[in-house]
This record gives structure tokens, sequence and C-alpha cells, in this order.
């Protein structure tokens, strides 16, 4: 009975196997791209109503956690302070938002492109990918290779479209490559996720040093992005003089672990890559 | 019955993953709720169960995450069905077995993912990815899992089992 149950699975997973497989190859096929998008496009809606719950819930949690801190104080106190939280807390929730899209104003009176603001409405299942899923897609104009910034500076590039919702590789993703240069010395080089903090290979000048606390911005080399987007801030410069490539540790502009709206450039055409 | 139950219970966990799931960040890991009810189930009701509800449940994962389809349900039928070795080999056990098949099947989820990235042309670092990622979820799963476990073992008590007629 086990050896039949155990054969029986065993059919069932080399079955299942080959047909996997088999989907893989073929929705990695060009053409694939389009239908792909519509069927992502059809639990979007989902995902934005869920996104939008836990947005409201997180808020409600905030709230708890500040009346929990304020127990300890004065009861009288501490049930109007809970109250008076709770509301702070609920136009905190709104205000980050808010202050998300003046963010974006200022941006696009800072730099002149048009922006598409849109809600960030998934992350990646797993964690060997740093992507967003964002609420626009084909609808809305979207295109493969379209530059997407957060308030703070450069987010990456959505490099999938649905009808209703995309997907950003973000540039803390391992395969991102980001061209950018040094604020203040002025060095060149390239920008590379590493799944979380960032790396950037400094092309090096005889006599200059990137100094920590120097701001790295694209470089627009390769016209993949514009010039001029903050990426991140140099933790850590690693000279090696023997080295053809220098090493500087980036702290990304954008925090990506919070980051719940986003712009799209849709005034910029990258160039094919 | 059966693939209401699967749907009922995996299209909430694959929507969860990708907006729950990564605001529950631990030393830089998050859990994989679907990868902890797929091994549940098989834990539950071994792995041909298990590989079914891999299937159904992988597939949605792919249709909410970046790139191909398959890749997540391919990556969850492996976990499935050697995690369905562990039910078969070991009596069953509310703590331990739990445990020890929510880290293996992560582990062999993530590996089949690194291996299909390589394969696309898109390699990682190994070691540093073990390290950081694998390694971290692993453990995250594997205390999730006996509460997982418990959950499933009481659906599987609700839904009746599938009656197969022998010739």
């Amino acid at each position: 009975m086990n050896g039949r149950a155990q054969s029986r699975s065993s059919g069932l997973f080399f079955g299942s196997v080959a047909a996997m497989v088999a989907l893989v190859l073929l929705t990695q096929l060009p053409g694939a791209s389009t239908p792909r998008g519509y069927l992502k496009g059809a639990v979007a809606p989902l995902a934005v109503v869920s996104s939008g719950v836990l947005d409201w819930a997180g808020g409600g949690v905030a709230v708890l956690r500040d009346a929990g801190r304020l127990r300890a104080d004065d009861r009288r106190l501490s049930a109007e302070n809970a109250a008076l939280r709770r509301q702070v807390a609920e136009l905190q929730a709104q205000g980050a938002e808010n202050s998300e899209l003046r963010k974006a104003l200022e941006f696009q009176k800072t730099y002149g492109h048009r922006l598409l603001a849109t809600q960030v409405i998934g992350r990646a299942p797993d964690g060997l990918t740093r992507s967003l899923t964002i609420a626009r897609g084909r609808a809305d104009g979207l295109q493969v290779g379209m530059v997407v910034v957060g308030g703070a500076g450069l987010v990456g590039r959505v490099s999938e479209v649905g009808e209703r919702s995309a997907t950003v590789k973000t540039l803390v993703d391992a395969e991102s490559r980001v061209n950018a240069y040094t604020s203040k010395s002025g060095l060149e080089g390239t920008v590379i996720g590493e799944g979380g903090p960032l790396g950037m290979e400094v092309l090096p000048k005889p006599g200059v040093v990137v100094a920590p606390g120097e701001w790295a911005l694209t470089s627009g080399i390769g016209g993949l992005f514009p010039r001029g987007i903050l990426v991140g801030q140099v933790a850590q410069f690693h000279r090696r003089d023997s080295a053809t490539l220098e090493q500087a540790d980036l702290a990304p502009a954008v925090d990506f672990s919070a980051i719940s709206m986003v712009m799209v450039l849709t005034d910029f055409r990258p160039a094919a890559p | 019955m059966r693939y209401l139950a699967a749907a009922l219970v995996l299209l909430p966990a694959a929507i969860l993953q990708v907006t729950l799931a990564p605001r529950l960040d631990l030393a830089g890991a998050f859990p994989n709720l679907v990868l902890l009810v797929v091994a549940g189930w098989t834990l539950a009701r071994g792995a041909a169960a298990g590989i079914r509800w891999a299937l159904i449940g992988g597939l949605l994962l792919d249709l909410v995450a970046p790139g191909a389809l398959g890749v997540h349900a391919l990556a969850l039928v492996v976990a499935a069905y050697f995690t369905g070795f562990l039910q078969r080999s070991f009596a069953p056990d509310p703590l331990l077995l739990p445990a020890a098949a929510g880290a293996l099947a992560t582990v062999l989820y993530n590996l089949v993912l690194l291996g299909l990235s390589e394969l696309a042309g898109h390699p990682l670092a190994l070691l540093p990815v073990l390290q950081v990622w694998v390694a971290p979820s692993a453990l995250y799963d594997a205390l999730l899992m006996p509460l997982a476990f418990l959950l499933l073992r009481r659906v599987d008590r609700a839904l009746p089992l599938p009656v197969r007629i022998e010739w």
C-alpha cells in the first residue's frame, strides 16, 4: 500500500516537474510576455485590496503599540493620550502618503520630468529577487524599461508590464546595474545591487578619493537612466592601489522596506539595453 | 471540493505572500506562507496531495511574482515531494517533524529557484545568498511550521478523504 502510494507520488512528481519545466520555457519566449501580463493583471486587484487593508491595519497596530507605552503613565493622561495618539497615528498613516506625494511634486519641480504616481501593491514573494509590483500598467502608458523613482531618489526600472499592474526591478536587486558618479569627487562607476546594501565599482583617478557621505547620482551613461537622480550615499570607500576598480559601499537613498508610493518617469525614453 | 478547499487556502496565502509576508521581515528574512501551507498539507495528507497543492499554490504565486510562469510551482513541487519522504519516514510528531520539514522545504525551494535563476543566465552568488537569505528563512519557516501544521491538520480532519476505487 505504502509502495503504491510512493510510486503514485513519484509519477505525479515527475509529471509535474516536466509540465512546469515546459511552462517555464514556454512563458519565457518573447511572444509570451503579453498573455503573461494579462494573466498576472487578473490577480492584481486582489493585491491592491490586500495591500490597502494591510496599510489600514498597520495604522491600527501602531495605535495599539503607542497605547501600550502610555499605560505606564498616569491613568487619566494615558486615557486621553491614547485617544490623541490614535488620531495622530491615523493622520500619520495618511500623512506619510501625502509626504511622498509632496516629495514627488518637489521632484518634478527639480528634475522637470513628467511623473505618474502610483501605489506599491506587492513585493517579490522570495528574497532572491528584489522587485515591487505597482498599480499602473499598459493602460496607463507604462512600458518596459521606464525609470521609477521615489521621493528620495531612484527606485529602479519597469521590468514587466501587465494591463493594470507592472513589476519594477529595484536597484537593490542582484541583477541591477546603474551607471553613476559621485557628487564631490566626480568619479564614475557602476552601482551594483547586492540584495540589500549597494556596491559601487568606481573607476579610479590618480589622487582622487571618494569620501564617506558623498552622494552617488545617475550619470546617464548608457542611456538607461536620466542623469542626476539620487542613488545612494557613500558609507565606506575601499581604496586598493593595485586594483583597476575601486569599491564603495552605498546606503540606498530610498528605504525599500517602507516604500509605499513611487513615481514613473513617463517622458524619459531609455535606450535599448 | 478538494480543489475548492485548496483554492480557498492557497489564494489568500499567495496574495498575503506578496503583501504581508515582506512586512514580517526578521534579520533580513521573511516567511513563505504558500510553502508553509504546501509542506503542512504534505505532512497531513502525503506527497501526492502535497504535490497537487504545490502545483496550485505555485502557479498562484507565479501570477503575483515577476518572471516566467511555473518557476515557483516547480520549486514547490520539489519541496512537497521531499517533504513527503520525511512524512513517510518518521512517526507523526506535532513539533519536531513539522519544524524539520519546514526547514528542509525552504532550503529545497530556494535551491531550485537559485538553480533556475542560474539556468536563465542570472547567476546569484551562492554562499552569500545561503547565509543572508536561505538560512534565516529556513529558520523562520521552521519556527512557524508547527503552527501551520496544527491549522492544516484541522482542515484535513474537516475534509473527507477522497475515495479511491481499487480494481
